[in-house]
């Protein structure tokens, strides 16, 4: 049964004996299950990106041994949490060994008076919460993968939360965490010192070095995260307009509302309207005059949110919204993790249904610059669309990006749907270069590529040294430092060029 | 990296066939990429395994089109799963394109499908192997170490004076005839105090849902043929369920064997007695003093939507204190026995049913009550080792009806007069 590449047999029997049989998985099903994320990926070359083997550690100890052996026999690491990333993160693309961080899901520690919780990288938020909310608190990271995202690869890729605006994202919730460095030492990372400290001046900020990095740096072993109260309400207004400018401009003046329960405005333009039409659930009411929708959520105690949603309320309707009711309102918030890509929503230029996977292009868009973008964005995917034959326009979000203040730039998102059973060698590149377009876009305009998934694959990966400058510089002599061997997720970022290599993303 | 090519050849095309049949439906999950099943699945969440879960099962699918993977390379995967439903009801492609669309994701036929390929691939689980094969030679289920047989498979009823036949036929499963029998006891003294005229089968046999449950469908087809022409002979139109596996066997699978000419109503004993009580015809009048909570059985909350009636006749059960856990809550719960998990992965369905019965505990109550036979068994086991009692909902509406039924219930070990 096995079939290694690049793993020697003895490294198999050191593995075996440092996690035990049941902690080494070899058979053909379990590594071609580690290959899959979300994001489209050339599937019809699934086989070329299989891991030689799967490691499913349960201890800090295990995975630095493991570290430490792979460094030793020169094995490339990729670890995985819940692999539902949407940028290929926890995809293997140079093989070698998957560090598979399920197992590591226990609840180590709740702290009631500091308000912290300590737990593997293993856990989801989900499951994090049904035991929080036995004490009255929660840890509040909410994004559209909610139900099935575990902590490990939020810190992975530093991730972004649907209610961030009050209680800020992933690099703010993770006080501190453990990670094993790419040669194998476990070190503890925080602001400064201090596993539940929030905020210190000493040393370098080595928290933020250590999110979002995709695996390229170490691998999570715990982290320390914020318990913040249960919210006695929770309040959702859901406006529409007739226009966009109209629903961008109102956008803007809710967001600037000063209403500190508001945690998040999301902009539905006319494509994202027209592509949730075509749910037979939809709450988005079907009249021609709806043509752009503004989605607003409040999270607090009742006091602060009961008089908070009355301003909101009337803030949306003086700027051109209507409001679409509580039952409309409410039932489509408490959707949100359920609906941003459903497979049957794809059409064909000839509006034949057709099973599609889902791109999400996730550019950091300062407020100013949505409507150049969003014109952009939607005349690159019609000329793909055209061009290939296997692309559909779902449309646009944007939303509210900053921590604990939901205003200035924008998490925008192009939604792409592909019909994946369709790619090609001839047609990959073609979607690759739709990707960079989009993504040169937001660069054109001031913005960043990704706001929370990050930028690891082909199309994005290229301009990573561009939006960067002379900190890609830095970050080559980082990763060349840290990982003198360069075992830690090789061949994302284009960090290969810091040992002199040149590889394309996908081989 | 390739796999050894497969030869459609080898085996008659039915791995070609296989996936024909299911790769655009597997295609369907693997494109929407959700993965919102995986911390619902009670497998799952226990063994931490991505092969494990939901997902893997559509993407091997995937995998096997493409020549990557046999059903050799999966066919275990596919083994750690209790055919729940959960990931069916958690899908977002079932809760936004299931109906308009008619693609309610189907995981658990998937999973049944796959199973049933193994077993014609010549690829068998052990354990499995063999509890079907004793099942078709003794006619009913090898559940413990007890006498099962033909000739036995009615002895629960001792001193009941049941007749044979009639127009209503109550089904009694094979855990309920033989290991706990305390469950049909109780069944059917309340369904005679009710006034409810009903018979029992002249020869009952297995419903054959557990062999298709582990892909024996061959075996399974026998057993329900059997069953069926046993109804017909004595004229039954209507048959009363007590476990949620025979419910989901004869509105299921039943009709897929039979087409149109199975015309049989199916009654599930909590939806019966929730309208006697309803009714007046059943009158609960003995105090229970048991602080309690249910356990929604899989096969009934999940796949077929009963989660009302075992809640309406607790409540009307005197004394009873009701501490209530929320049916959606409980899509992620479980007890493990079902779909052979028990029996070829029984370490996995322990641990499943020790969580249940800690989450009970949390409740500070007394008594986990359950309208699923098949899973008292491990929630009993979990239960006694924390001093939890598990019991039927059956008993405990006998014993307040002020039915005195006896029959054995409870644990491996000694077994207890039920009542006592």
């Amino acid at each position: 049964m096995t079939t290694f590449v690049d793993v020697p047999d003895v490294a198999v029997d050191e593995l075996r004996n440092a996690l035990g049989d049941e902690g080494v998985l070899t058979g053909r099903s379990a590594r071609f299950n580690r290959t899959r994320v979300p994001a489209p990926f050339p599937v019809h070359r699934w086989a070329e990106y299989v891991p030689d083997l799967v490691v499913l550690p349960r201890t800090a100890d295990q995975v630095s041994e493991v570290v430490k052996l792979a460094n030793h026999y020169r094995i490339p690491l990729v670890a995985r949490a819940g692999g539902t990333g949407l940028n290929d993160g926890a995809l293997p693309l140079k093989r070698g060994i998957v560090v598979d961080v399920k197992r590591m899901n226990q609840i180590k520690e709740i702290d009631l008076v500091d308000r912290t919780v300590t737990v593997g990288p293993g856990i989801n938020m989900l499951k994090l919460n049904e035991e929080l909310r036995k004490h009255g608190v929660m840890y509040p990271d909410d994004p559209a993968s909610y139900p099935c995202s575990l902590v490990g690869g939020r810190i992975g890729t530093s991730g972004w939360s649907l209610i961030g605006g009050r209680y800020g994202h992933t690099r703010d919730l993770v006080i501190s965490f453990q990670i094993v460095l790419p040669t194998g030492e476990i070190i503890e990372v925080g602001d400064g010192g201090g596993r539940k400290i929030r905020k210190s001046s000493t040393g370098f900020q080595l928290k933020h070095l250590f999110m979002g990095h995709q695996g390229t740096l170490g691998i999570v072993t715990e982290a320390t995260l914020e318990l913040v109260p249960r919210p006695e309400v929770e309040f959702a207004a859901f406006f529409h307009y007739p226009d966009y400018p109209t629903a961008w401009q109102s956008t803007g003046a809710l967001a600037t509302s000063g209403l500190a329960t508001l945690a998040g405005v999301v902009l539905f333009d006319e494509w994202k309207v027209r592509y949730l039409r075509r749910d037979d659930e939809a709450y988005i009411p079907r009249p021609d005059r709806v043509k752009a929708v503004v989605a607003t959520a409040m999270y607090g105690t009742r006091d602060e949110v009961e008089p908070a949603a009355r301003r909101l309320l009337r803030i949306g309707r003086a700027s051109g919204g209507t409001y679409l009711g509580d039952e409309i309102s409410s039932g489509d918030w408490a959707s949100r993790h359920d609906r941003y890509a459903t497979p049957l929503h794809g059409r064909l230029r000839t509006g034949e249904v057709v099973p599609m996977s889902w791109h999400c292009e996730d550019a950091s868009i300062n407020f100013s610059q949505l409507p150049a973008v969003t014109e952009k964005w939607h005349a690159i995917a019609e000329r793909y669309i055209d061009k290939t034959g296997i692309l559909d326009d779902w449309g646009m979000f944007a939303y509210t990006n900053g921590a604990y203040k939901p205003w200035g730039d924008y998490l925008t998102e192009i939604d792409i749907g592909i019909w994946e059973q369709k790619l090609t060698d001839e047609n990959w590149p073609d979607w690759v270069a739709c990707k960079r377009a989009l993504a040169q876009v937001a660069l054109d305009h001031g913005g960043s590529i990704t706001a929370c998934h990050g930028a690891t694959r082909e199309g994005d990966a290229e301009l990573v040294p561009v939006e960067m400058g002379g900190g890609f510089d830095v970050m080559m002599k980082i990763k060349a430092t840290l990982d003198p061997n360069n075992i830690m997720n090789p061949g994302k970022y284009e960090l290969d060029r810091a040992y002199g290599l040149d590889e394309k993303v996908f081989r | 990296m390739t796999a050894p090519p497969y030869d459609p050849m080898s085996d008659g095309g039915l791995q070609e066939e296989f996936v024909e049949k299911w790769r655009d439906a597997a295609y369907g999950c693997f494109s929407s990429g959700h993965k919102f099943c995986r911390e619902v699945c009670p497998v799952m969440q226990v063994t931490r395994n991505e092969q494990h879960t939901p997902t893997a099962f559509h993407a091997n699918i995937v995998a096997m089109s493409q020549g990557n993977l046999t059903v050799a390379d999966v066919a275990d995967d596919y083994v750690h799963c209790t055919q729940c439903g959960a990931c069916e009801l958690r899908c977002p492609n079932t809760l936004f394109t299931g109906d308009f669309y008619r693609n309610r994701t189907r995981t658990v036929q998937v999973v049944k499908a796959m199973r049933a390929l193994a077993v014609e691939s010549g690829i068998e689980q052990p354990n499995w192997k063999r509890w079907v094969e004793a099942t078709l030679d003794r006619k009913n289920e090898p559940v413990i170490d007890v006498p099962v047989s033909q000739e036995n498979v009615a002895r629960w009823a001792e001193g009941l004076d049941l007749p044979i036949g009639g127009e209503t036929i109550l089904f009694v499963d094979c855990e309920a005839a033989f290991y706990r029998t305390s469950v049909s006891r109780s069944t059917a003294q309340l369904l005679k105090a009710a006034g409810v005229a009903f018979g029992l089968m002249r020869e009952q046999w297995c419903c054959g849902g557990p062999a298709a449950e582990m892909g024996y469908l061959k075996a399974s087809r026998e057993l329900a043929e059997h069953n069926v022409a046993d109804w017909r002979a004595v004229g039954a139109n209507r048959i009363i369920v007590l476990d949620p596996h025979d419910y989901i066997s004869f509105t299921e699978d039943y009709p897929d064997y039979f087409g149109a000419s199975y015309d049989f109503e199916i009654v599930y004993i909590t939806e019966l007695i929730a309208e006697l009580i309803r009714e007046g015809k059943l009158q609960l009048t003995r105090p229970i003093e048991r602080v309690v909570t249910y356990h929604d059985p899989c096969r009934l909350n999940k796949r077929k939507g009963i989660h009302r009636s075992p809640r309406e006749i607790l409540r009307a059960i005197p004394g009873i204190t009701f501490k209530d856990v929320d049916h959606v809550t409980q899509w992620s719960y479980c007890s493990g026995a079902g779909a052979g998990l028990a029996i070829e992965k029984p370490e996995i369905t322990a641990e499943i049913s020790r969580r249940r019965v800690a989450r009970a505990r949390e409740l500070e109550v007394d008594t986990l009550v359950s309208a699923c036979v098949w899973s008292e068994r491990p929630l009993s086991a979990a239960g006694s080792d924390v001093g939890l009692d598990v019991r039927d909902l059956m008993e405990l509406v006998a014993e307040s009806a002020g039915l005195d039924p006896r029959g054995v219930h409870g644990v491996a070990g000694p077994q207890q007069e039920a009542g006592q």
